[in-house]
């Protein structure tokens, strides 16, 4: 009997404690103005020193405001499977990659962009568009380097040569070396196709409508890109890389070519030494005529946390590390390529061969890439089927129609 | 029949002793004189009426805060566990205050954990409620019959005393009910609910949908190819677990014989050798091989240099330019049991060797003078005296096994594509166990609700084999033998 007045007493303070700590969880938001406004930024590791460099400056332009302003370790390209586990402890203003941009509108993760006219004058075309979902404008660009183009050794492939793949993978196989790609991933399979004139879109319910598996706007079938791919894949001076290993490959110093974005540069330089170059992807023998590979332009931005108790500064501090003077200053410390026009049209960003790549074929070729979640998984596994050069022989019409089917799926 | 009684038994026993609580309880109330009476609204009545004051406030300060709680937060809640939450979040940005204004929403993730600690707390009210009850009633009757009624002060010391297991217990099991079994309740209900990416709290709201995922779950149409999925990664977790086990156990043996064995020389450094690939962290020995077996990794190259892989390709076993350890079902299949071999038969080893300096000597003697051969003893002496003393070990090693998220999960992550479309089409691969499909589809899908489904069927798939095996393997009557 007197056992149960412990438990009882034990149960007791339990349930206070647990509905004292939501009592006091509900009541925090009644801060008022003119106190330390407490904000969380998330870059990525590379990032840190920079971002802490440009906060400061933020925060001597704002004298009058008091500010504790921290800064937490977070890639680009996880940012959203870390905000979306529970959006109200992610951080108040965020760099993510533009890919994730559908899924974090969805789950009203980010805030509308207040300032609009700032971000749409200051930046690319391209990178306003990604960064704009049904029309509103929801994050802020600062980088248009994200996306792959073509490297390669001038020892190895002629630059005449090396804007067909035929005649790199000819070159190559001259040379003894390889020409690479990822194939088995449904960012950069999604090339051969969007060069094509194919395209993918996104729809309400996270399914996602692909034409992959009929005949595009400019009347090519998508089973010939598909063969076009095998027939790359099949060529014996091919190497069909696996996603995320690429700056490996490169080391190796067996290949000739490859096509890979801005973060392999350092890499490529070290491989290529003076034979390093770069430019816009190569065309494709499809169906008896040359297409130019297309690509997926990838954007980063920052986005601002709707959840955030300070979404007013937290915008601020946003629109402040994405303007113009911080991505000069990102340009020059990190080499990241500038979505801001002025700054990318400097002789500087110019100058820089993997830089001026990759605005070449986003300009020349580069799609922002609008798919669901149920089609990455799929689209991998359509890119491994082409990369190892359709072992089964399965009806190439057939393929497509799985992968069209797979990714229409509403997500989840 | 012995079985069937054996297990009835429990569950028998737990609803009689819920019975006869009850009838208890109907007694009390019916048979209990004014204070044990009024105890029904006022819990500390019965106390007080016996002289056990401080029991008494205490008892109905905590019955106050209970009704309080529950009229402030635990009804609420309750009432929402209905339907998870009707509003859903909307916020403005206010321009002046630079700040958003969020209305007042419902969190259905919030509604639904709350609702189910309201509800289980509402319970164990009642329940204790019930008890107060009994206890008056048999204050009642000590005091009829004339027995000395503890003072508080000889509570307490009691709790100290002959109750001193309660005392001990109470903690941990209130632990076990907030931390496990709370979460668990939880979980299980997710299972039953659209939580998933678009119904995400605290943007959106989700809902009751019934059986649907179950449903789902065995279904296979074209747009929908989770059956399949389910049913080709089912089959493969067991298979797995059959083949991890096996091989690591009868391993491990033949390993401890090799190295006990009288014609083997520095028996402790080769024991050693073997422990020492124990005390790698196993991930990075799983990161390492990874890499070494990957499509363009060391042993690749090397295969092809030494011609291997040419060799290969002319017999036809391999369509590819490199061996694809890691990227071909069927080889992947293989490799990673191989790998797993490598990292699991130190412990079996470990636990072999143990066991086989138990096995009683007299026992081969006497064997070995009857004319029986080494093959004869191992098999008739050695190998069933093992099965014997490792079965609980065998049973908890093969359920092990179907979670082995760590082996599976770092050998392929990033690695292995699959080419099976339908697989594909529910993010799914070959060589995926429950588990780390489980773990992808909540990571990288934020599919809980089907994540939960998946839990359930593992932890069934588990709790049959394990209550079979134990069954089977640790039956009484084989003890006997070895005596």
């Amino acid at each position: 009997m007197k056992k149960k007045i412990v438990s009882v007493l034990l149960c007791m303070a339990m349930i206070t404690t647990a509905t004292v700590g939501c009592g006091k969880k509900e009541s925090n938001d009644s801060a008022a103005g003119g106190e330390t406004i407490k904000l969380k930024v998330w870059a990525a590791e590379e990032d840190q020193d920079l971002t802490k460099e440009l906060i400061s400056k933020f925060e001597e332009e704002n004298k009058d405001q008091k500010f504790d302003i921290t800064v937490g370790v977070e890639s680009e390209s996880t940012a959203k499977d870390t905000i979306l586990v529970d959006p109200e402890a992610a951080a108040d203003v965020f760099a993510f990659a533009s890919d994730q941009i559908t899924d974090l509108v969805n789950a009203n993760v980010l805030q509308e962009v207040q300032d609009k006219d700032t971000v749409t004058n200051g930046n690319v075309e391209g990178s306003v568009e990604a960064a704009t979902v049904d029309g509103t404008l929801y994050a802020y660009p600062f980088a248009a380097d994200n996306g792959y183009f073509l490297y390669y050794d001038k020892n190895v492939v002629s630059d005449e040569d090396a804007k067909s793949w035929d005649s790199i993978l000819a070159d190559c196989e001259a040379a003894g070396k390889k020409a690479g790609m990822v194939f088995a991933s449904g960012w950069y399979a999604a090339g051969f196709f969007y060069g094509a004139g194919f395209t993918t879109e996104l729809n309400d319910d996270g399914s996602t409508t692909m034409d992959w598996n009929k005949t595009s706007s400019t009347g090519i079938k998508g089973t010939d890109v598909a063969q076009g791919m095998i027939d790359i894949a099949q060529n014996p001076a091919f190497l069909p890389i696996t996603d995320g290993d690429s700056t490996n490959q490169i080391a190796t110093g067996s290949l000739g070519a490859v096509v890979s974005g801005t973060w392999d540069s350092t890499a490529v330089q070290e491989a290529f030494g003076d034979g390093y170059a770069a430019t816009v992807l190569p065309t494709f023998t499809c169906g008896g005529q040359q297409i130019q590979q297309g690509s997926a332009a990838g954007y980063k931005m920052m986005g601002v946390n709707a959840n955030s108790k300070q979404v007013g500064w937290a915008m601020e501090l946003a629109k402040y590390l994405t303007n113009e003077e911080s991505q000069k200053t990102r340009f020059e410390k990190r080499e990241i390529g500038p979505s801001n026009i002025k700054v990318s049209e400097s002789d500087e960003v110019k100058n820089n061969i993997a830089l001026a790549a990759v605005t070449a074929q986003n300009d020349k070729a580069g799609v922002v890439q609008m798919v669901g979640s149920n089609y990455w998984d799929p689209a991998k596994s359509f890119g491994e089927i082409m990369a190892q050069g359709n072992p089964d022989n399965e009806d190439l019409q057939s393929l497509l129609d799985n992968l069209v089917e797979a990714a229409s799926q509403a997500s989840n | 029949m012995n079985n069937v009684k054996k297990k009835k038994n429990p569950m028998t026993a737990f609803f009689e002793a819920i019975g006869r609580f009850i009838k208890e309880f109907g007694q009390a109330v019916k048979d209990g004189d004014s204070g044990v009476k009024a105890s029904l609204l006022l819990m500390g009545a019965g106390y007080w009426k016996r002289g056990q004051k401080l029991k008494g406030v205490l008892v109905t300060l905590l019955e106050i805060a209970v009704i309080l709680y529950n009229v402030f937060i635990g009804f609420p809640y309750i009432g929402k566990l209905g339907h998870l939450g009707t509003v859903q979040q909307e916020m403005i940005y206010n321009p002046t205050t630079m700040k958003n204004e969020v209305n007042n929403y419902d969190n259905s993730l919030l509604c639904l954990l709350f609702g189910v600690i309201s509800l289980v707390f509402l319970i164990v009210a009642v329940a204790l409620w019930m008890v107060n009850i009994r206890t008056t009633y048999k204050l009642q009757k000590r005091a009829e019959a004339g027995k000395h009624i503890n003072t508080f002060k000889e509570d307490c010391r009691e709790l100290l005393n002959d109750k001193f297991h309660f005392t001990l217990l109470s903690l941990p099991v209130l632990g076990i009910i907030i931390f496990n079994v709370l979460p668990l309740i939880v979980m299980i209900c997710v299972a039953f609910t659209n939580y998933d990416q678009n119904h995400m709290p605290p943007a959106k709201l989700f809902t009751w949908v019934g059986l649907a995922n179950f449903k789902s779950l065995f279904t296979t149409s074209m747009t929908v190819t989770f059956g399949y999925t389910f049913r080709r990664i089912l089959v493969w977790t067991l298979i797995w677990a059959v083949f991890a086990t096996v091989t690591t156990y009868v391993g491990g043996i033949l390993l401890s014989l090799l190295i006990n064995s009288k014609l083997t020389r520095f028996k402790k450094m080769w024991r050693t050798l073997f422990v020492t690939s124990i005390a790698v962290p196993q991930f990075v020995t799983l990161l390492l091989i990874r890499n070494f077996f990957a499509s363009n990794g060391i042993v690749n190259t090397f295969l092809a240099h030494a011609g291997i892989t040419g060799f290969l390709k002319h017999l036809g076993w391999i369509s590819t330019n490199y061996v694809p350890f890691l990227t071909n079902p069927t080889w992947a299949k293989v490799t990673i049991i191989m790998i797993n071999i490598w990292v699991g038969v130190p412990y079996l080893m470990l636990i072999a060797t143990g066991v086989l300096m138990n096995i009683p000597e007299e026992l081969k003697e006497s064997a070995r003078i009857d004319g029986a051969n080494k093959f004869q003893i191992f098999k008739s002496i050695t190998m069933p005296y093992m099965l014997f003393i490792t079965g609980p070990y065998l049973v908890t090693q093969f359920t092990a096994n179907i979670n082995n998220f760590n082996v599976i999960y770092l050998l392929t992550q990033d690695v292995y594509t699959t080419t099976n479309q339908k697989l594909a089409a529910s993010q799914g691969k070959e060589i995926d166990l429950l588990v780390t499909w489980l773990y992808r589809l909540t990571s990288e899908q934020y599919n809980y609700k089907m994540a939960a489904v998946i839990g359930i069927c593992v932890f069934i798939v588990c709790a049959i084999i394990t209550l079979f095996a134990f069954n089977f393997l640790i039956k009484g009557d084989k003890e006997d033998t070895f005596k």
